[in-house]
């Protein structure tokens, strides 16, 4: 058998060489998408040090459950749900040690949603790519854990809200309603981003 | 506007609501202002995200990463192993875990032979009643004298005492002499 070309291999030859034991295709592995992992990471908690450490997790955990890896989806799928998981449980365990936010608190009596006008305005016109998303991730810093998550996983991971709502434990109804609540709620952000850089 | 139908014509932009349910709703925005209004807001936020997450790039490097994740794994590995098999030290234990148990049982067998073996009375003790050769007949009450009379300066019989098995061995060794031989050699009846 020939030996594999680790730097050009394709991710679906690393993975079924890692999966035999070897660790330097992991290596590779690790070292493409560690970024996107970390990113992931770091859009779910907003904390730089957590984010590292979580990533690192889903790295090891990657390694131990390799061989579970059927190829279903790719492997970047795979790793970034093993990432999200990680996630929900650390967030999980920081929402069981603090009481509930006054944005959850708004939620659950269905006001504060009502009360955004509704706005017909493009808040990002004229922006450049790199400064747009440089806004947004500053709305995004803004929502609390359980929209930004739900935003996240709907919108970057393109998750359903049946899959959605089996991560986060709860109902799809809840899933819906934090959805629409975090939509709105960056649109009126933005917005108002947009005014203040005008003034 | 309702709350349902808010949600509604967020799952139908979604893609997430069901046919019959999505003329409804597709109806409802063409006729309703407000409901285009809203529809409206959500596809604009919908294409803002759509390539609106900002890019990271992690600062360590490569060879940094990968030796903290490298170690996590090694750890995770022997302990793993530790799981799934006894260790070297452990191994070694077993054999010493073994001593003190064994020791003890090897004692308790070598003093309950002593203690069986133990004569209830001195070799040189006489039975009263036991000269006709029919001792069964005066047994509880010859013993109680014949202990009654040994008392002070020997254990009674089924009490384990140290005296005894040097008692024993006495025994044994005097047993040679044939004027001195245990009971149950001098009675074989019995």
């Amino acid at each position: 058998m020939p030996k594999l070309d680790i730097p050009n291999a394709a991710d679906a030859e690393l993975v079924t060489s890692a999966q035999k034991g070897n660790m330097e295709p992991y290596e590779e592995l690790v070292h493409r998408h560690r970024d996107k992992i970390y990113a992931r990471a770091f859009s779910m908690l907003r904390n730089e040090e957590e984010a590292l450490d979580i990533s690192q997790e889903a790295w090891v955990k990657g390694w131990q459950r390799l061989t579970q890896f059927q190829g279903n989806s790719t492997f970047t799928t795979w790793m970034t749900r093993i990432c999200i998981n990680l996630c929900l449980d650390l967030l999980r365990k920081k929402q069981r040690q603090k009481t509930d936010s006054i944005d959850q608190m708004d939620e659950e009596i269905g006001g504060f949603e009502r009360k955004l006008p509704v706005e017909d305005v493009n808040p990002t016109e004229n922006m450049e790519l790199s400064e747009l998303r440089q806004e947004i991730d500053k709305a995004m810093e803004k929502l609390s854990c359980e929209h930004r998550t739900v935003l996240v996983l709907h919108e970057f991971e393109q998750m359903e809200y049946r899959e959605i709502a089996k991560s986060m434990q709860c109902s799809i109804g809840t899933v819906m309603s934090r959805l629409f609540y975090a939509r709105r709620r960056l649109a009126k952000m933005l917005i108002s981003l947009k005014k203040e850089r005008q003034r | 506007m309702k709350k349902d139908d808010r949600l509604k014509i967020q799952a139908f932009l979604d893609d997430e609501l069901a046919p019959q349910e999505s003329v409804k709703i597709s109806d409802l925005i063409d006729s309703d202002l407000e409901a285009r209004t809203v529809a409206d807001e959500l596809k604009s936020v919908q294409k803002l995200l759509k390539n609106g997450e900002n890019e990271l790039k992690l600062e360590d490097s490569r060879n940094f990463y990968w030796s903290q994740v490298h170690r996590q794994i090694e750890a995770g590995n022997s302990q793993l192993l530790r799981q799934s098999r006894p260790s070297s030290s452990s191994r070694m234990e077993n054999p010493l875990r073994w001593i003190l148990p064994i020791g003890s049982m090897a004692a308790i067998v070598v003093l309950m032979f002593n203690f069986n073996t133990v004569s209830p009375k001195p070799s040189n003790a006489v039975i009263p009643g036991d000269s006709t050769g029919n001792a069964a007949s005066g047994l509880t009450e010859s013993l109680g004298s014949a202990m009654e009379e040994e008392a002070p300066s020997r254990p009674e019989v089924g009490v384990f005492s140290f005296e005894g098995i040097w008692m024993n061995d006495r025994n044994l060794l005097e047993s040679e002499d044939p004027s001195v031989l245990p009971e149950s050699i001098e009675n074989p009846e019995r």
